[in-house]
């Protein structure tokens, strides 16, 4: 996966991103204990040249790998061996990019969300899966509650922790 | 009145624990499963992927097993 990770930063080397943070499965698996998960998302915050009004243009990802022979499988393009799914970020996961925390991958550095953003976000999606992943954030990760409320509340989530 | 919690549970030789500490004990375990170094939890979930694969029915699609040593 440290090749994975080199290729993506190449991306933001290259401006074709402003920015990217791992999240998904992946992300929570950096602070929970391991479980089965396919793909790697990959949360990215586009240039500003490729916002085109409400259309976000993904395709310079796309090239850009296809370049460098990688193949796709539905989504996903194969990078290194290791399925990932690149998802503009909206909103949410853009504050979460930007926060996201700084970490080393067998030396290669990457970002993954933070948990308060993780939970944010995977209350947000609702299926039961998601919360599952969200009470064990809760129980194995050190999640700042502080903080964590201020996001709920912002996004208009703070009742779907209230409720779980 | 012994409540379920306190019932004694024999696992090695004369060892008694109660259902209580199995419970805490299998927490300690997830967490410590947690404070795993990352790489290491990537290891596990390709040997979970391969797992998954090999209990998988013939009819059903095997699912991307990573190739991390890249």
């Amino acid at each position: 996966m440290r090749e994975t990770i080199r290729a993506i930063n190449g991306l933001k080397k290259e401006s074709l991103i402003e920015d990217y943070a791992i999240g998904g499965g992946i992300a929570a698996i950096f602070y929970i204990e391991p479980f089965l998960t396919y793909d790697l998302d990959v949360f990215v915050i586009p240039t500003q040249k490729e916002k085109e009004g409400s259309v976000i243009l993904l395709t310079p990802i796309f090239d850009y790998f296809r370049n460098m022979g990688y193949s796709f499988k539905g989504e996903h393009i194969v990078i290194e061996g290791v399925p990932v799914q690149f998802i503009p970020a909206d909103e949410l996961e853009e504050e979460a990019v930007r926060n996201g925390k700084q970490i080393e991958y067998e030396g290669v550095e990457t970002k993954v969300l933070p948990p308060e953003y993780l939970v944010a976000i995977l209350l947000r999606a609702g299926r039961k899966k998601d919360i599952a992943k969200v009470e064990s954030l809760l129980q194995q990760a050190k999640v700042n509650r502080k903080r964590l409320k201020d996001i709920l509340r912002r996004y208009g989530l703070s009742d779907k922790l209230n409720n779980l | 009145m012994r409540r379920d919690k306190d019932i004694g549970i024999v696992i090695q030789g004369k060892r008694i624990i109660t259902r209580e500490d199995l419970f805490k004990a299998k927490e300690r375990f997830h967490k410590e499963q947690a404070k795993l170094p990352f790489e290491e939890k990537i290891r596990i979930v390709v040997e979970l992927q391969k797992i998954a694969n090999n209990i998988r029915k013939p009819s059903e699609r095997p699912g991307i097993v990573w190739d991390i040593d890249k």
